[in-house]
């Protein structure tokens, strides 16, 4: 009973992680914003910092930059999500992105964006498919391809990335509303598929999925791995320039990147913003939903909305194989389709030169991912137990929360941190970077977990029991047991997300600890194409191995249990 | 003496969901309660497990062997329960379903004979490890009621326990099952709304609404 009590334990925790972290985040990024940062001697407030921030030399372009690919991402991946519903929901495509959106959710951001610019380079792939027999190239072309001055290569790359991402929280959405019947009633009326869609069932997913699309903008206006490695490079995104102030040896460069971090924050909060105030005016279309045409003016571009979709993934596999085949290069020569000369020499030293970065990257995600998984399932158990007592629910205030990290844009409250772990000589800790992997590992765990876990048969649980008579007892030995192939899967996707941390492992690790992500992104620009795809593949391989485990060892424990293998 | 109901009334928003119910179930007897469906059968045995709903109020009370349960938590009621699913644990083989149910005090070995003899009460010898979705539906209702028993509870509710067996099956089961409750010498509760599951001789109650 003590444990079944206790229980409210965790959303509390839960929630204090939150609230303070990012409260702490911001206000450590506000101070230094206006003149204030004791440890170099600045004690009086102003708003000289932002008088720098915005005369610093190319700023504007960093912010155009920002701004560009930051709406024109969110508004490609969203768009291209609701109309590649609209069209394929049901279909062969549909079914067959199910099946893979796993495996190409979990390839890292940064593996990604390295496979993806060994594509579209001059001298990518795309363009030896075409040369010499096409274009007549025999050289790499002088064409400005990847890390383009407006950021345009990087907007695909992000549209690529999180359009599966959006296609995930959509499937997990289409669950709660009854689909099929709204399709049959709407066709029974003689409306057009993508006119039901349109009228009718986005109207109502549209909630479902306010939050995620609202997570798409912030990130897409911070990301800084893959804006390093795409993006354009003088002046760089804003998101990257601030990351370099803040590394800069010189203090005082801190108070720029706060002031920075919270302009960021700003264009994101005014972002978001909009498209709520957009959301809210949708109402203007009411006469539209209601003027009974059934015809679909869309039905042109379906052909496209396919390719497109289409091409997503295709960008993702090719931009792995594209990586193996580096990876196992010793001689490529312009424009051959394929390299001359293969070697295994470059795995061979990836491989040593990896394994302590490797290393912190396991045991951070690892650790993270179970203290996550801890805090998850504390947080259901107690949602149950309050539930079924009819007491007070913690658990049902952490949605509200568990989307701070993904809204607020990383950089402009893990700044904060460091700059307060600094001040109170904590930085540079194993803990605090593992605690700062947790912020952004857990949301995505409890998502993940949530549904399956509450749909617990409760009778199961009763049953057991009124046979054991202990709670704790039931948990371990019935209820976990259950649960374990949804539990192992929550457990890889946090430890996926940690893997894929880039600027809290930058910040709060301060330096002092270098994980796979961080290697692949430092070496990224200038190293040789072999070592960095050697890399980029260890960095994939981590996720993809947990994702296996998670799948192969539920199928292995109850090889015989054939009630479990559903 | 055993499982009384005294005065026993449900209340949804202040009104009764049925009339009074006293009952006195000897170790031993199975009482049925019979009634349509939504007549708060299923309730009434909620209330006397432990499980009842917060949205409803309890009048009345209820003893097993002369000590007033209704304080007390589910699991501290020393009650049994039989759903009309067998809800055996997919993850355990028969043996650890079995096991699970039996106290912890009691050695590995004697576990064991315990397991070994109750699999031959129903004629599943040497089913110790096979897999629960290897059984056949009666097979499982079988073990579902031998787990129950196994925990040694002081009285045993069945809701609807036969409702989802086909109609051979449920002549072979009911049986078995009121044989098993015999043996045990527990009071035992029983919800149906079929006639055909209440026991020879036992007592039977309709549910009736209260009126107005």
């Amino acid at each position: 009973m003590s444990g079944q009590a206790k229980n409210s334990l965790f959303p509390v925790v839960v929630i204090g992680l939150f609230c303070i972290t990012i409260l702490a985040g911001l206000i450590g990024t506000l101070l230094p914003s206006l003149n204030y940062l004791p440890v170099i001697g600045h004690t009086s407030f102003s708003l000289s910092v932002w008088f720098d921030f915005f005369s610093y030399p190319g700023i504007q372009t960093a912010i155009r930059v920002t701004l560009f690919t930051g709406l024109s991402a969110s508004f490609g991946a969203v768009s291209l999500a609701f109309l590649f519903i609209t069209f394929s929901y049901g279909n062969r495509l549909w079914k067959f992105f199910e099946k893979i959106l796993s495996p190409v959710l979990s390839i890292p951001h940064a593996a990604f964006a390295i496979g993806f610019g060994f594509l579209i380079a001059p001298s990518g792939w795309l363009i030896r498919m075409v040369s010499p027999w096409m274009t007549g190239f025999t050289v790499p072309p002088d064409w400005l391809l990847l890390n383009d001055p407006f950021g345009i290569s990087l907007t695909i790359a992000l549209v690529i990335k999180e359009f599966p991402f959006l296609i995930m929280v959509t499937m997990g959405a289409l669950g709660q509303l009854d689909i099929k019947k709204t399709l049959l009633a709407g066709r029974a009326l003689g409306y057009k598929k993508e006119q039901i869609w349109l009228k009718l069932l986005i109207p109502r997913l549209y909630p479902h999925l306010r939050l995620s699309i609202f997570a798409v903008i912030a990130y897409s206006f911070s990301v800084v791995d893959m804006a390093i490695i795409l993006g354009p490079s003088s002046p760089p995104p804003l998101a990257v320039l601030i990351l370099k102030w803040f590394n800069d040896p010189v203090m005082s460069f801190k108070m720029l990147a706060s002031a920075g971090s919270l302009f960021l924050f700003f264009m994101v909060m005014v972002s978001i913003l909009c498209v709520y105030l957009i959301e809210k005016s949708a109402g203007v279309l009411r006469p539209w939903t209601a003027n009974g045409k059934r015809r679909s003016f869309l039905a042109p571009i379906k052909p496209i909305i396919f390719f497109m979709g289409s091409t997503t993934f295709f960008f993702t596999a090719v931009s792995s194989v594209i990586l193996v085949i580096w990876s196992l290069t010793w001689q490529w020569r312009f424009p051959d389709f394929l390299p001359s000369a293969g070697t295994l020499k470059f795995w061979e030293k990836g491989l040593e030169s990896s394994f302590d970065p490797v290393m912190t990257t396991l045991l951070t995600g690892i650790v993270s991912a179970f203290i996550g998984l801890v805090l998850t399932i504390g947080c259901l158990e107690h949602n149950v137990t309050a539930k079924q007592r009819r007491t007070r629910n913690y658990t049902n205030y952490i949605p509200y929360f568990l989307y701070l990290p993904l809204l607020v844009p990383q950089i402009s409250f893990m700044a904060g941190i460091q700059l307060l772990l600094v001040i109170m000589r904590m930085d540079g800790y194993w803990i605090t970077l593992m605690v700062s992997h947790l912020l952004f590992v857990l949301p995505y765990m409890f998502i993940a977990l949530s549904a399956t876990y509450l749909a617990f048969d409760s009778r199961v649980f009763d049953q057991a029991m009124l046979l054991k008579r202990s709670y704790i007892m039931v948990l371990f030995r019935v209820k976990l047991p259950m649960l374990l192939k949804p539990i192992l899967f929550s457990f890889a996707i946090g430890f996926s997300v940690s893997v894929a941390q880039y600027i809290p492992t930058m910040l709060v690790g301060a330096g002092r600890f270098s994980t796979i992500t961080t290697e692949v992104v430092s070496i990224a620009s200038g190293s040789d194409r072999r070592v960095i795809a050697v890399y980029a593949l260890i960095q994939q391989f981590l996720p993809m191995m947990m994702y296996s485990l998670a799948i192969i060892f539920p199928k292995i424990y109850y090889y015989n249990r054939k009630g479990m293998q559903v | 003496m055993s499982l009384e109901l005294e005065k026993v009334s449900i209340l949804k928003l202040g009104a009764n969901i049925f009339d009074p119910v006293n009952l006195v179930i000897k170790p031993g007897e199975i009482t049925t309660v019979m009634g349509p469906s939504g007549c708060g059968k299923s309730t009434l045995l909620s209330a006397v497990s432990g499980s009842l709903d917060r949205v409803f109020t309890l009048k009345g009370s209820i003893r097993l062997y002369g000590q007033d349960i209704l304080t007390l938590p589910m699991e501290e009621r020393n009650i049994g329960l039989l759903f009309q699913d067998d809800l055996l644990f997919p993850h355990m083989d028969i043996g650890s379903n079995l096991a699970f149910a039996i106290k912890e005090k009691i050695s590995r070995a004697q576990r064991n004979k315990m397991i070994d003899e109750a699999l031959k009460t129903a004629g599943l010898e040497g089913f110790e490890k096979r897999d629960p979705s290897s059984l056949s539906g009666g097979q499982k209702a079988r073990v579902s009621l031998l787990r129950s028993l196994l925990a040694e509870p002081a009285a045993l509710l069945l809701d609807e326990p036969f409702s989802k067996l086909d109609q051979t099956l449920k002549a072979k089961i009911r049986p078995f099952v009121f044989s098993q409750i015999r043996r045990m010498n527990i009071p035992a509760l029983l919800v149906t709304h079929d006639p055909m599951d209440c026991p020879e001789g036992g007592m039977i109650l309709n549910l009736n609404k209260e009126e107005g």
